[in-house]
């Protein structure tokens, strides 16, 4: 304290410090950073080391940039304030940068023999800068104070202005907690009310990346019957790719996540083994840091939470996601999932209705033109005994007619027995069964023993019991035999095996990890069915044959659906179909 | 000549049922409820076989014919005939003793046909059971003093 009258400037400052600095914290806590607040931190730190100019600068998160956010004493202008960083953003130098980079004080009571001082105002002789810390512990911005004095500042300045630095901290880091608890208020909010799928997702991923500082947020879900991650929401550039970006399990780091059911936050995503970078929020290269985290419904990931945030071009400002970040996605991924799990049900219930009316009307005029049917035959047969038994010269045309109408009532009757199928095919009762023996019974059975398509059976004899309806399993296992041998008139071969699902695979194929599972599969060497139908062969009437309605596979998947296993056709085109049923072993 | 009790809610199928039955040689009479049929039941002296159909008033009215029909006389042999009905009840009426189902709509059977084959093996299997009751009645009558 070599200056003149610094003692009693000491004991002027020290006596108003403590309610100063309390007013402050009480501020900070009840408004958060407000301009205000922010304007009277600095000025509390100019006033209480004794500064003659100061500035607050804080960190961009958008930009990664630091811009001076308010100053005090003379010699500012808008110009100045643009100004005082650029110079130390454009070399990467300057005291405010070696704050930030260090988050450590920082004194000098000479700048002109300081190594990292940059100059702006010619006056200034000495400079303090504080970090003003952020919820992650790195700086959030910086509190700069300078005077015209030399040696101005000593330790007990340091720590005062470390203490008023830390009011700006608690006002900025409540003000991103509440950001984020408004945020994922208004998501939760949304997704209690919103039962449109598509709104819901859009919904979500502006939130995420508005509110939450995301800059780029998409939503991927699975479709379970390509097995392939599909956008059905995002921001930035990637919107466009809505509906049509995709992902196979696995691949990248989206497909990873899907496939592991486990969160992934990366700096520099570009370095790691998995990264693709085929679908981005934003050129590829740019992006800085990723955050994945799966979205789980009913202990199944049906999709994935992505964000990103560009990279930061800023030396002490990264722009990496935390874990609080990872928290807070996968808080904002399971109430998307319950949502979506929600209008799921929402939609089942609907459906599950209108089934069930549509089912009574259906059995109702099925039955109904079953005895009419039975009459019609009933009449047929009487005419045909009348014609055999009368005189018999000249009834062979007679006996025609009456074959031809025979033949239309039994493809009358075909229909209905399709369409009865159809309608009772969700309706199951369950009990141990055989599924080795039920293939076998239903290959017995279907595959013609002289026929040009050659069958194979590969049945792991290891198979356990599975609980099931298997009557109506037979039903579609000889949906899907029959259907091997109508596409393959020429000759072919049909391989049919069943199998115990490995628990290593159950991940890939999207199954609850703790349950067991068979798989039973008919591949055959028929013409397979092109990529693009095969969205389409399991919806209702979609039919390439002749035969029947078309309804054939539709029955097949309810009945797998009805038995909470899945279906899937996975050959590839030109190497026939390939049908693949997997079960769980112990039923719904 | 054997009786048949022919029980159906639809007038065109009991029509082509007795029709058909009856050009075999059987003497039929018609029933066109579970109701009729308990009548019919109480009004003879009881029936050989007796086809009804499963879904009338209720979705298993053909149940309560079964039901009625072995009240009346234990022997008498029940075929039931369903229409894209519940299989189910179907079952069901087998294991409480029916002779056998059928199904009106098999695609490609004449199942008229089939009909009168399964009457016919329904015929043969109550006439054995009467027989055999016979047989017993009169050795029990032998053993016992008059």
């Amino acid at each position: 304290m070599d200056r003149p009258g610094a003692e009693h400037a000491d004991h002027g400052r020290r006596s108003g410090f403590v309610e100063t600095l309390h007013e402050l914290f009480r501020d900070a806590v009840r408004f958060g950073a407000t301009p205000d607040l922010l304007e009277r931190v600095l000025g509390a730190a100019m006033r209480f080391v004794n500064g003659t100019r100061a500035f607050l600068a804080l960190v961009d998160r958008e930009t990664a940039e630091m811009t001076v956010a308010c100053t005090a004493g003379d010699g500012w202008t808008e110009e100045g304030k643009r100004l005082r960083l650029h110079l130390a953003q454009e070399t990467n130098r300057g005291i405010t940068g070696h704050v930030a980079i260090t988050s450590q004080p920082y004194v000098t009571g000479d700048t002109s023999r300081d190594p990292y001082y940059l100059p702006f105002f010619s006056d200034a002789i000495s400079e303090i800068a504080v970090p003003v810390l952020g919820m992650t512990g790195h700086a959030a911005g910086v509190i700069n104070v300078e005077s015209n004095v030399p040696n101005a500042f000593d330790s007990q300045d340091c720590a005062r202005l470390v203490a008023i630095a830390q009011a700006a901290s608690v006002a900025l880091g409540l003000d991103g907690f509440r950001a984020r608890e408004t945020a994922l208020i208004e998501i939760g909010t949304s997704l209690n009310t919103t039962l449109e799928t598509g709104a819901l997702m859009r919904k979500v991923v502006d939130e995420a990346a508005e509110a939450l500082k995301y800059e780029g947020c998409s939503v991927f879900l699975l479709d379970p019957n390509t097995n392939r991650l599909v956008l059905r929401a995002s921001h930035r550039a990637l919107a466009e790719g809505v509906g049509v970006a995709s992902y196979a399990l696995g691949e990248g780091i989206t497909g990873w996540v899907a496939m592991h059911g486990a969160p992934q936050r990366l700096d520099h995503p570009q370095q790691d083994p998995r990264w693709v970078g085929r679908h981005t929020e934003m050129p590829a290269d740019q992006i800085g840091a990723l955050l994945v985290v799966p979205i789980i419904s009913r202990d199944r990931v049906i999709g994935v939470l992505r964000v990103v945030r560009s990279r930061s071009h800023s030396p002490w400002f990264s722009n990496r996601f935390t874990e609080a970040d990872e928290r807070v996605l996968t808080t904002i991924a399971s109430q998307l999932g319950s949502a979506l799990e929600n209008a799921a049900s929402f939609q089942r219930l609907v459906r599950a209705e209108r089934m069930a009316a549509w089912g009574e009307l259906s059995a109702k005029s099925a039955h109904m033109i079953g005895n009419r049917t039975f009459a019609l035959k009933g009449d047929l047969n009487e005419l045909r005994h009348l014609l055999e038994t009368g005189s018999r010269e000249g009834c062979a045309e007679e006996l025609e007619l009456v074959a031809s109408m025979e033949r239309g009532i039994a493809r009358l009757e075909e229909i209905l027995r399709e369409f009865r199928d159809f309608v009772m095919a969700t309706q199951i009762t369950l009990a141990d069964a055989d599924i080795n023996q039920a293939i076998r019974e239903v290959v017995a059975e279907f595959c013609p023993r002289r026929s040009a398509v050659a069958l194979e059976m590969d049945l792991a004899e290891d198979l356990p019991p599975v609980r099931c309806d298997v009557a109506k399993l037979k039903r579609a296992f000889a949906e899907l035999v029959e259907n091997a041998i109508s596409f393959q008139p020429q000759g072919g071969g049909l391989r049919v095996a069943s199998r115990r699902v490995p628990p290593e695979e159950r991940l890939g194929a999207r199954l609850a990890p703790g349950r067991a599972y068979i798989e039973v599969q008919f591949a055959d060497s028929g013409p397979g069915v092109p990529e693009e139908l095969k969205s389409r062969i399991f919806q209702p009437f979609f039919t390439s044959r002749t035969k029947g309605m078309g309804l054939g596979l539709s029955i097949v998947k309810g009945i797998v659906d009805a038995h909470h296993g899945l279906l899937r056709e996975v050959g590839g085109v030109g190497e026939g179909a390939r049908f693949v049923i997997i079960l769980p072993v112990r039923g719904r | 000549m054997a009786r048949l009790l022919v029980v159906d809610d639809e007038d065109e199928v009991r029509e082509v049922l007795v029709r058909r039955l009856s050009r075999e040689g059987y003497a039929v009479t018609a029933a066109e409820s579970a109701a009729a049929a308990r009548q019919a039941l109480a009004a003879s002296d009881g029936f050989d076989v007796v086809v009804t159909d499963m879904s009338m008033e209720q979705a298993d009215s053909g149940l309560d014919v079964l039901r009625d029909a072995m009240a009346h006389d234990v022997f008498t042999e029940v075929i039931v005939l369903t229409a894209y009905g519940n299989v189910q009840n179907a079952v069901e009426s087998m294991r409480r003793g029916a002779f056998d189902y059928l199904e009106k709509n098999l695609p490609g059977v004449d199942v008229l046909e089939l009909l009168i084959i399964k009457v016919g093996q329904a015929v043969e299997r109550r006439r054995a059971a009467v027989n055999t009751l016979r047989r017993l009645d009169t050795r029990v009558s032998r053993m016992t003093p008059p």
